[in-house]
């Protein structure tokens, strides 16, 4: 029998192309100290020889475009040939759409595997055609009459059914998105920008909404230790609640209770950072606040250098501190 | 070991560092690295953002407060924000962490735009900046730039007239890309000269086709024909087999990146070509790119030969938050339209569906 060779005898040989980038040397090194173990110089060494390369992101980069223009053409086609076709034949074929979609994941379910990549993404296109054949089924026959915006929160309900039963984070963002919708704000990063438009009492739906969010993580964490979704969960209570506290800023005397809000929300997210390791918390903590601090102060400032001066003054501040805690976060890394 | 930059050595084991992430101690790395620090890609990100902030607030200040003109405006708040950065390298040892980058950026912007406003100066500005810093995104925007600059020349018209609209743009594009390409078989000390060949090879292609896309408007590049769109398609083909197969006998992600440009670049045209409905060809590509993701995943899902589908690291990372937006984003596309007018539904004011909203979005 042939012994099983170490990747430490094997002579320098790159899987395929001898001209690339390597950091064998620099990884042998640290094995022969003792600096790494034999299972992660092993694992690094065949990533870094390309022994194994994954397809992971081109992947889903390519599934994602897939959904992105299956959903652009059927928005098209719902809007231009609805009375060529007839609007129940629409929803049927609709219907249909989805329920083909999820059958990967149905497969893969009742097998008891977990969903492939492509399963997972075809089950996005299969929930978001739900919602497309929903909202069309609504606007035509007007089933929820004067309550149609409750069918934003029908669909939140019935996306986090499919997220759970296929333990999907993707399918979840969908739901979230619809919940947010339901409170009457954007789920996504563009909406959450858009402090112009904001107002105190769409920031107050937004602080709602995230506490809502918070809350269903809480129990969601409670009932299943293991849950994938949390990170879900948190960037879009994280984003929704800093988006409420800015909008309360911008006004007076929302003001008074924005910005004490928006220094305890900066606390938290930075704890939160620091505790888990996430340096996007870091960033949300200190860009918001940063950018709260701004929304609640120039408006009131009349002389222009003073106004120039105010908001270097907290920029430099922001990028010190974002620095600074996060030379914090690397210090605390085993 | 240089003060004013981190030595090839010192940036391998920078790149070491973050490879190997928790699993090996900060400190046993410290002194490999010559005490140079670094930022994760987000706060590097939001950093960068700052610190170019920063410089341009610096300079409107000069102006507005301490009544400097206009060129002496721009080289003062240029000078400050180098030499803020310099000092922030040789004083404080940072390496591509955002900051330094950001301001370094913006100096050299102003300074070149003190002595020149000539775009081509400004963009080898960027670029001399990019190189400065070793930074990827700055030398492939500068790269971008002069891919524009080049397709807004009176040479660049001229042959378009006879060879067709955007084609010397497109040419150009991918014959740096096929540069950066064959660059990348060498083998680099330094980490960022892969990194910023790779940024190259995988955008290039599509950004160089983008301008032929904003330079001329959609019904003029569906009335063009001919040779023209004939030599784009060509081009982008040889480049799309040519980075599809380095990618593939690399193992590089770069020239992958760049082929799927490719093939997006040439479903447009092909599009371009045809009278098909825009609903028909989106779903009829978006179900292509569905067969083809299905089966390739299917496929590796056995490793074959290395070759796998599944992800290395189960570690968040900024791709899975952009995941997560991207998934928000097509649900709220598929989420409702615009409220029925003569709703009863009163309370409201939000953008996008929920009781009042104005369907904006």
């Amino acid at each position: 029998m042939r012994p099983a060779q170490s990747p430490w005898t094997t002579p320098l040989r790159r899987a395929y192309s001898r001209a690339v980038h390597t950091l064998e040397p620099e990884l042998r090194s640290l094995h022969a100290e003792g600096v790494i173990d034999d299972a992660t110089a092993s694992r690094a060494l065949a990533r870094d020889r390309r022994m194994v390369f994954s397809l992971h992101y081109e992947l889903r980069a390519t599934l994602y475009a897939g959904v992105l223009l299956v959903m652009a053409g059927l928005g098209i086609i719902l809007a231009r040939n609805l009375e060529r076709i007839g609007p129940l034949a629409i929803v049927l074929a609709v219907a249909l759409a989805a329920a083909a979609c999820s059958v990967p994941a149905v497969r893969a379910k009742l097998a008891g595997r977990a969903p492939t990549v492509a399963g997972e993404y075809l089950l996005l296109l299969a929930a978001l055609l739900v919602s497309a054949d929903l909202a069309y089924a609504e606007r035509q026959f007007t089933l929820l009459g004067p309550l149609w915006s409750w069918h934003l929160l029908l669909l939140a309900v019935v996306h986090a059914a499919i997220a759970y039963a296929f333990a999907s984070p993707l399918v979840l963002a969908a739901s979230l998105t619809a919940l947010a919708g339901w409170f009457g704000v954007g789920g996504t990063l563009g909406d959450v920008l858009h402090f112009a438009e904001s107002t105190p009492v769409l920031g107050a739906r937004a602080l709602a909404c995230a506490a809502v969010i918070a809350a269903w993580r809480y129990a969601d964490r409670r009932a299943r230790p293991g849950t994938s979704f949390s990170d879900v969960f948190d960037h879009f209570a994280a984003n929704l609640a800093f988006w409420g506290a800015i909008a309360w800023c911008l006004e007076w005397p929302w003001l008074a209770a924005g910005l004490p809000l928006l220094a305890v929300l900066a606390y938290a997210s930075v704890r939160r950072g620091l505790d888990t390791g996430r340096e996007v918390f870091l960033v949300y903590g200190i860009v918001y606040a940063a950018v709260g601090l701004c929304a609640a102060v120039v408006p009131r400032l009349d002389d222009t250098s003073a106004l120039l001066g105010f908001v270097l003054i907290v920029v430099c501040a922001a990028a010190t501190a974002l620095w600074q805690l996060r030379r914090r976060l690397r210090e605390s890394d085993p | 070991m240089s003060r004013w930059r981190p030595s090839p050595a010192e940036e391998r084991w920078l790149e070491v560092a973050s490879e190997l992430g928790a699993a090996v101690p900060r400190a046993a790395l410290a002194e490999r690295t010559g005490g140079w620090r670094s930022a994760g890609l987000l706060a590097r990100v939001a950093l960068f953002v700052l610190g170019f902030i920063a410089a341009a607030l610096a300079a409107a200040l000069l102006y507005v407060m301490f009544g400097l003109d206009e060129w002496a405006t721009l080289l003062v708040a240029g000078l400050i924000a180098a030499l803020v950065a310099e000092w922030l390298t040789v004083a404080k040892r940072l390496h591509a962490s955002g900051i330094e980058e950001g301001l370094c950026l913006a100096g050299f912007l102003l300074i070149v735009a003190w002595i020149t406003t000539d775009e081509l100066a400004l963009i080898a500005a960027a670029g001399a900046a990019g190189l400065r810093r070793l930074n990827p995104f700055v030398t492939t925007c500068a790269v971008i730039a002069l891919v524009s600059w080049v397709a807004d020349t009176a040479t660049a018209h001229s042959l378009d007239q006879v060879v067709g609209g955007g084609v010397t743009a497109v040419t150009f594009g991918c014959t740096l890309a096929a540069l950066a390409l064959a660059l990348g078989a060498r083998e680099y000390r330094r980490p960022s000269h892969d990194r910023m060949l790779d940024w190259l090879v995988a955008t290039l292609p599509v950004a160089a086709y983008a301008q032929r896309a904003q330079g001329y408007d959609f019904e003029s590049l569906v009335a063009g024909a001919g040779t023209g769109r004939l030599a784009i398609a060509a081009l982008l083909l040889a480049l799309s087999i040519a980075l599809l197969l380095t990618g593939l006998r690399r193992r590089r992600h770069a020239p992958l990146i760049g082929f799927l440009g490719c093939v997006a670049c040439l479903a447009v045209e092909l599009r371009l070509a045809t009278t098909l409905a825009t609903e028909t060809w989106l779903i009829l590509y978006g179900l292509a790119a569905l067969v083809a993701g299905v089966t390739l995943d299917r496929y590796l899902r056995q490793p074959r030969n290395g070759l796998t589908s599944a992800a290395l690291t189960h570690r968040e990372g900024p791709l899975d938050l952009l995941q997560t937006a991207g998934a928000a984003v097509l649900a709220q596309r598929s989420a409702p339209e615009a409220p029925p007018p003569d709703s009863t539904f009163t309370p409201g004011g939000g953008r996008f569906g929920g009781g009042g909203a104005s369907g904006s979005y």
